[in-house]
């Protein structure tokens, strides 16, 4: 029973990590329907940036964050202009995005490795273990759920409560209804792909805590757990990437307790299953067809 | 696949000499992904081996009855098996080398015994120990050169446990060739003193996130903890039990003996205070050689000035080379049986800084024998004590005995 206490706990506060990971990459995918496959590797960059906060000015590894949103918000406006208005010119936005940005992944694999070198990097522990219902849980894995929660939330009052985020749930729905209707779909996309840089930037910090360390190519696997999360959780939908993520965290945690040889496999069943059965996701709207 | 492709490239040393009477040696390295932390370091002491003998007028081919300079051919395969696979074949039907070397692990090697098998073509495996390579039977195409299979490694620590009386194991291993051999290896000599484990439970290679596995292992309530994987589990796992200051009495793990330096700075010292772990080279210093440098040598002329930074990885490439060195030097003829007929000739004679070499009709090696060693808390950081001996032969090496249970740090 303190097994499974201490598997829903930690299932729940990987999740909402989780849920943090997913944020940017919903934004991207649901708005302009990129397939961002750097997603992860701009969320590894994050890491990179606490590290070197760390290594080099010996400062709480969390001071990344706040550090990386203006840095992501003016690195992803340059990736935007640089890449995104040819791909929405393209015919297949979804597979050019698929394949541009597969080459933006490969790229900073290769400048994350000729900086940082091809060794795992941790970051110091935040402070001593945290006990919930008298258990211990790491302090990082702590925060990062503490984080999540506010940078879910921001993510929801951007969406619902901001015009911006009218406009953008408006492209979401069907871009061309919005133009119609008189919304500036460029000036969303570059919003919603600024936004979904810097909430996988800022993510980055965390993210090297509950990987255990990152290395350059850690990202792949970060943009694949992102997906799913999504997917699972729904397109858009602030509560449904939370739900994604917590879902995912809790099948993850409980594989690891009872059937730890199927923890790799367990989540993406999941994925599964909620595709063949609600394919609109946990939190997913029917689509209106005509 | 095809971005492995894209990205692989051959390295510079091939355009050197690419012509003329050279022996040409193909292998791959990664530069980048989850193998490159230890396949880098390898690659750097084949690179090595490749200077020093063509710095010394090249390697005696005894079918030639003459020197011969040496070409390293190598790609980089990037952590990947597939790309390992198509790069491999490259080796052997593109660029003809004379023999290959496998990458770093059992991972990497795996897609080169296959090929070494169906190609009847001669393959050096540094350090894929994986039981399953050598399981098949007689195999003259594959030669272990720089660990004992996998099966054999964890026999002292069998030991080592029986001489604490602790009964009470927990075993977490990922699910590849290298970790499965060590786990099945240790619950099978447990088994034959009729105990179980507590706790034996495999986990994808990928598995980063050890919070709540460590807390089932935790209501196992085990003597002893024995984590195989591979750097980068054995680094998250250990840090899970620092940030949730999870102790137990006795913790094994493969990595921190070979990599030293990265789990100084990616578990820290103290975390590290009396685990357990190989004792590799230059943990274990062996300078008794009859071919090639001896550990001191070897780590004078490899890295002057910067002695501590060598580990074990690097050894074990110049190892590899060494092997090579030998097989040519005794070889019948050119032909892949010839060559390989040469590393029979000095099996059991040849002493190199890793030890004696030695090796079955599998191809296994099961001369290399590793002791355990503990690493116990010295000044700001640690130093690594042989506790245990493999053979009888490495009781002399032991300068420690097992603290045990582990005082908390």
């Amino acid at each position: 029973m303190r097994l499974f206490e201490y598997a829903l706990v930690s299932g729940v506060l990987y999740g909402l990590f989780y849920g943090f990971i997913g944020v940017g990459l919903n934004l991207l995918f649901g708005v302009m329907r990129l397939v961002n496959l750097a997603h992860g590797d701009l969320v590894v960059w994050g890491g990179y940036l606490a590290y070197s906060l760390t290594t080099s000015a010996h400062v709480n590894a969390l001071w990344a964050i706040p550090l990386s949103i203006p840095l992501a918000l003016v690195g992803g406006l340059i990736l935007y202009l640089i890449t995104v208005p040819r791909l929405r010119r393209s015919e297949d936005t979804e597979t050019s995005s698929l394949i541009l940005f597969f080459g933006v992944s490969q790229v900073l694999v290769a400048l994350a490795t000729m900086k940082y070198g091809t060794n795992q990097v941790t970051l110091p522990e935040l402070g001593n273990p945290v006990m919930i219902f008298g258990q211990p849980y790491a302090a990082s894995l702590v925060a990062s759920a503490a984080l999540a929660v506010p940078a879910l939330a921001l993510f929801y009052y951007y969406l619902y409560r901001t015009r911006l985020g009218l406009a953008t749930r408006a492209v979401m729905a069907n871009e061309e209804e919005a133009i119609a209707s008189g919304v500036r779909v460029r000036r969303v996309a570059t919003s919603a792909f600024v936004i979904g840089v810097a909430f996988a930037a800022a993510a980055g910090p965390l993210a090297t805590y509950m990987l255990g360390g990152i290395n350059p190519t850690t990202g792949g696997g970060l943009t694949i757990t992102a997906f799913t999360i999504i997917i699972i959780g729904s397109l858009g939908n602030p509560l449904g990437t939370a739900a994604g993520g917590i879902l995912y965290g809790l099948a993850s945690s409980l594989t690891q307790a009872y059937a730890a040889p199927w923890t790799g496999l367990v989540p993406y069943a999941l994925l599964l299953a909620v595709v063949l059965l609600r394919p609109s996701g946990l939190f997913g709207r029917r689509v209106r067809v005509a | 696949m095809a971005s492995g492709l894209a990205a692989a490239s051959l390295s510079a040393s091939q355009s050197a000499g690419a012509s003329g009477n050279v022996i040409t040696v193909g292998t791959l390295y990664a530069n980048t992904g989850s193998f490159a932390t230890s396949s880098m370091p390898e690659y750097a002491g084949l690179q090595f081996w490749v200077k020093q003998v063509n710095a010394a007028g090249g390697m005696y081919v005894a079918p030639l009855k003459k020197k011969e300079h040496v070409q390293l051919v190598s790609y980089n395969d990037q952590s990947d098996p597939a790309t390992a696979t198509t790069l491999y074949n490259q080796l052997l039907t593109q660029n003809k080398v004379n023999v290959f070397v496998a990458d770093f692990g059992s991972v990497l090697t795996a897609p080169a015994v296959t090929i070494a098998k169906d190609q009847k073509h001669l393959l050096f495996d540094i350090t894929g120990s994986g039981t399953s390579f050598f399981s098949s039977g007689p195999n003259p195409y594959v030669a272990l050169t720089s660990l004992p299979v996998s099966a054999v490694w964890p026999k002292p620590v069998v030991g080592l446990l029986s001489s604490l009386k602790i009964k009470r194991v927990a075993i977490l291993y990922c699910q590849n060739d290298f970790d499965q051999a060590q786990a099945a290896a240790i619950k099978g000599f447990l088994a034959s003193e009729h105990l179980q484990p507590v706790y034996f439970q495999g986990v994808p290679t990928t598995q980063s996130d050890y919070s709540t596995i460590v807390q089932a292992i935790k209501g196992a309530n085990p003597q002893a903890v024995l984590e195989f994987g591979y750097p980068n589990n054995d680094i998250a796992f250990l840090n899970q039990l620092k940030s949730t200051n999870t102790h137990f009495n006795f913790v094994l793990t493969p990595f921190p003996g070979q990599l030293p330096t990265l789990f100084s700075q990616d578990v820290g010292a103290k975390a590290l205070a009396w685990e357990y772990t190989y004792a590799v080279p230059p943990i274990m210093r062996v300078n008794k050689v009859n071919l090639g440098l001896g550990l001191n040598a070897f780590l004078q002329k490899f890295a002057p000035g910067k002695e501590s930074t060598v580990n074990f990885l690097n050894v074990a490439g110049y190892n590899a080379g060494l092997a090579v060195q030998a097989a040519f030097a005794h070889a019948t003829s050119m032909s892949q049986l010839g060559i390989r007929a040469g590393l029979t000739a000095v099996s059991g004679k040849l002493q190199t800084l890793e030890g004696t070499f030695a090796l079955n009709k599998a191809g296994a090696q099961v001369g290399e024998l590793l002791p355990v060693a503990q690493m116990v808390p010295h000044g700001a950081g640690f130093q690594f004590k042989i506790v245990y001996p493999a053979t009888a032969a490495q009781k002399a090496m032991v300068n420690g005995t097992p603290k045990y249970p582990a005082p908390r740090a």
